[in-house]
């Protein structure tokens, strides 16, 4: 895949989801000042956005996109990659938006919680893109397992007090969640 | 493709069987909107035969997917609509980056098919434009408009067509306009 390829993705993708990419990060604003405090509410509230936004990236939201990507001679990995990148955008400027608005009402620091919130962002977007293309039970465990991820993320930070263990944990789940939306999405049949 | 069925998902499809050669025009009726798709996308590669062989131009869509995709293009059944010109040139573009076609190139050429495509309405043209941006082989069309037989065929006239319809009018509205354009 050439870089023109995921950039045309990227941006095609966005483009149609900049009203989403706008709420999200309105949202995350508004409870970023109201609950400038703590962690919980980065981690919990950003990750529930990334996962809705990851959600909604189901085939047939686009179907002209959907059909150019299929009928275009990319490899199902490669699409992956470019389409999980949108719903990993949007998430991160939902958490910039989060940060910056507590920031604003108080919050002390900034970068830490921009990063620990940011390692339970991603692992739980990218986990929920999976059930985009599956249905029933599986779709459900998906959700299931996104949530638990960003839940785990926050107890690494929160009852062990590790974040190289929540960062090491987040590129662990990141990885294997992207490689399987991969090779779900190589298996897909977009009848 | 031999004996090709597809039976991933739904009531299965097939077996199909059908040979398309360089610059010949193939037109299949079947039952209903969704096997003539399905035909249409086993024909383009795009969804894989559980049983039986398809092989585009030598390759296999199992395995070599990607080189299927640059032989044959498909234009899907549904319209697009585009609200300017603006819009349709960053569509063009959008089809020449994932095909790896120079942008600049493919709207000359997309736009020069437009005006071929006279009298088709636009929202029918833009698909097709953009599917032939890629400079395909095969040209896989499913259920396209039959009003529109005659201009479609004369716009694309060397390649090699395979078109899924509903009903044998339609399917007669293309072999009849392809066979009078065929060359001597």
């Amino acid at each position: 895949m050439t870089g023109r390829a995921f950039f045309a993705i990227v941006g095609a993708r966005l483009r149609g989801d900049r009203r989403t990419l706008i709420y999200a990060c309105a949202s995350a604003a508004v409870v970023g000042f109201v609950q400038p405090r703590g962690l919980a509410g980065p981690v919990f509230f950003c990750s529930l956005l990334g996962i809705v936004i990851a959600l909604v990236q189901n085939p047939g939201r686009y179907p002209h996109l959907d059909l150019c990507e299929q009928s275009a001679p990319l490899y199902g990995r490669e699409l992956a990659r470019a389409k999980a990148l949108v719903p990993c955008i949007v998430a991160t400027l939902a958490t910039v938006a989060y940060c910056v608005a507590a920031e604003v009402a108080g919050l002390r620091d900034l970068a830490a919680t921009f990063t620990i919130a940011l390692a339970a962002v991603i692992p739980s977007t990218l986990t929920a893109l999976s059930a985009t293309i599956r249905t029933g039970t599986s779709q459900i465990l998906y959700v299931v397992m996104a949530c638990g991820v960003s839940a785990i993320a926050f107890a690494l930070v929160v009852a062990a007090g590790s974040v190289p263990a929540e960062l090491g944990f987040a590129a662990l789940v990141s990885f294997f969640a992207l490689r399987q939306y991969g090779e779900a999405l190589a298996r897909y049949d977009p009848v | 493709m031999r004996e090709a069925c597809f039976a991933a998902s739904g009531a299965p499809v097939g077996p199909v069987t059908l040979d398309v050669r360089p610059g010949e025009r193939v037109a299949r009726v079947y039952a209903d909107a969704r096997e003539a798709t399905i035909a249409a996308m086993l024909a383009a590669g795009i969804v894989k035969a559980g049983s039986g062989s398809v092989l585009i131009d030598q390759y296999d869509p199992r395995v070599q997917s990607a080189h299927c995709k640059r032989i044959a293009a498909f234009v899907p059944h549904a319209a697009l609509p585009l609200p300017d010109e603006a819009e349709f040139e960053r569509y063009i573009a959008y089809r020449a980056a994932l095909w790896d076609v120079d942008p600049m190139r493919a709207v000359a050429r997309a736009k020069l098919l437009m005006e071929r495509l006279e009298g088709v309405h636009e929202a029918f043209a833009y698909p097709l434009a953009g599917a032939l941006v890629s400079g395909p082989k095969l040209l896989v069309l499913d259920r396209p408009q039959a009003a529109y037989a005659r201009q479609i065929i004369a716009a694309i006239r060397p390649l090699a067509v395979f078109s899924t319809h509903l009903n044998a009018a339609a399917a007669q509205a293309f072999s009849a306009v392809a066979a009078a354009a065929a060359p001597a």
